[in-house]
């Protein structure tokens, strides 16, 4: 029986609560809101965090893909934000849109990059401060990302066939009844265009939800070493690609994995079900 | 002169929205043309704050304890995050006045959507709610807020469709008897 970590890989990926209302006014960071509730930052967040919209901001309006490395300086340089800065991600669904715009800028190699623990949920039911108000910062000349990263943590369809095909690590984070084909969507959400219900051949089903405990914070390392180590069989050597049905939940996965686990070649298939299961030729499996 | 241009434009788009109330046929209750029209008129910024202005008064919207109702639909479906309830009263004058509860992880725009329909459907007839068309929703909302997952901000419609719905065929239902 492997020995399994008893800290995160990262712990400096993730900040507290606690932490973070002592620091809402420290230089060098920006605390950056991502909701899937369209209008939550309108209803108040908290003091000085910015809005990023995981839709207006950071996918282009016509080609389904993320931003141009330029469009992506200009939205930093319009907050403010440099690439010297800590940019510190929260919102509702236990962080699954804060991890999705977290992964986003990695994608353009923006480094210094937290998740605060527990998300929004946990900063109300604790109730700390909230405010409507919407900060404005001094705007920064945020240089223009040579490349985006997309060979690093990104993969695309053609690179999911050749895992599930050579039978290498690929982990379905969505419910287990969209896994086993009897939904296409999650529970509880309108029905939003998937011709079929099912899985990639070969990946493994580990619920997103697995990886946090009821207050949206994350579990212990050891716990998710076991998770993923041992029950999804993720060697650290090997290339793991994680997704659910638009890539926001496997972000939440792709982080724990990458950031509390430490593992190296993780990548996140964004196109994910909403790809796979209309794309024409593509194989399906309904297994349990 | 961005400004001036911003003012001109804003201009337009009240005096259009007024002779579209005033002069043309309205399909729309007068309390929910009203509502379409202001909203209509409104930049983008506004809009979103007069949306979340209407969530935040969304609660004022639930049932009071002195009120009786002929139907009361409470229920959790796979179009919506939370519970939401609809109660319907149908007063001596055929008058159809509609509360809603909603449970805490029904979303923003969703609360939005509750505080303008029970106000702007407040005394329209169950026939009429029943044959209002759903396309003065974007109007309210906005091209900008409506995206995947829109399909919500229709819910809170349907269900108040659904329930005038019921409480016509239980009325044609007592008739024929």
């Amino acid at each position: 029986m492997a020995t399994h970590p008893t800290q995160y890989a990262h712990p400096e990926a993730l900040v507290e609560t606690d932490w973070l209302e002592k620091h809402l006014n420290d230089d060098g960071i920006r605390i950056i809101e991502s909701n899937e509730d369209i209008l939550l930052y309108d209803t108040g967040h908290i003091p000085g965090a910015l809005h990023i919209d995981w839709r207006a901001d950071l996918q282009d309006p016509v080609i389904r893909d993320y931003i141009s490395p330029e469009k992506f300086a200009r939205l930093c340089s319009r907050h403010g934000i440099a690439p010297e800065t800590t940019c510190i991600f929260y919102g509702d669904k236990a962080n699954w849109w804060a991890c999705y715009a977290l992964w986003a800028f990695r994608l353009f190699g923006h480094e210094k990059v937290k998740i605060l623990n527990g998300g929004r949920d946990k900063w109300k039911a604790e109730h700390r401060p909230m405010t409507r108000e919407v900060p404005k910062y001094p705007e920064t000349n945020y240089p223009v990302p040579k490349k985006r990263f997309d060979k690093e943590i990104r993969a695309f369809f053609d690179e999911a066939l050749a895992q599930s095909k050579g039978g290498k690590p690929l982990i379905d984070v969505r419910s287990p009844g969209e896994y086993k084909g009897e939904i296409t969507h999650m529970p509880e959400y309108p029905q939003e265009g998937v011709l079929r219900g099912g899985h990639i051949p070969g990946a493994k089903s580990m619920p997103w939800k697995n990886a946090t405990n009821d207050d949206a914070t994350f579990k212990p390392a050891n716990e998710l070493a076991k998770i993923y180590l041992d029950q999804c069989g993720v060697n650290p050597g090997t290339d793991t690609i994680v997704y659910c049905r638009i890539g926001e939940r496997s972000s939440h996965t792709w982080f724990v994995l990458t950031y509390l686990l430490g593992l190296d070649n993780v990548r996140n298939y964004d196109g994910s079900w909403t790809e796979w299961g209309n794309k024409v030729g593509a194989p399906i499996a309904k297994s349990a | 002169m961005g400004q001036q241009s911003w003012r001109t434009d804003r201009k337009e788009r009240v005096i259009c929205s007024v002779i579209r109330s005033k002069f043309s046929f309205s399909m729309y209750p007068t309390k929910l043309n009203k509502i379409i029209n202001l909203f209509e008129t409104l930049p983008e910024d506004e809009r979103r704050e007069t949306l979340v202005s209407y969530a935040d008064n969304a609660k004022k919207q639930e049932p009071r304890e002195s009120e009786k109702f002929e139907l009361v639909d409470v229920r959790k479906d796979e179009d919506c995050t939370d519970t939401v309830g609809v109660y319907l009263h149908v007063d001596e004058n055929g008058k159809a006045h509609i509360r809603m509860t909603l449970g805490p992880e029904v979303q923003t725009l969703t609360r939005s959507m509750t505080a303008i329909l029970c106000k702007g459907l407040e005394g329209s007839t169950p026939e009429e709610i029943l044959d209002l068309p759903s396309d003065f929703v974007t109007r309210i909302v906005g091209t900008e807020l409506v995206r995947i997952r829109s399909q919500t901000i229709y819910y809170v419609l349907t269900r108040i469709k659904s329930i005038c719905k019921v409480y016509l065929d239980r009325q044609r239902v007592a008739q024929v008897a």
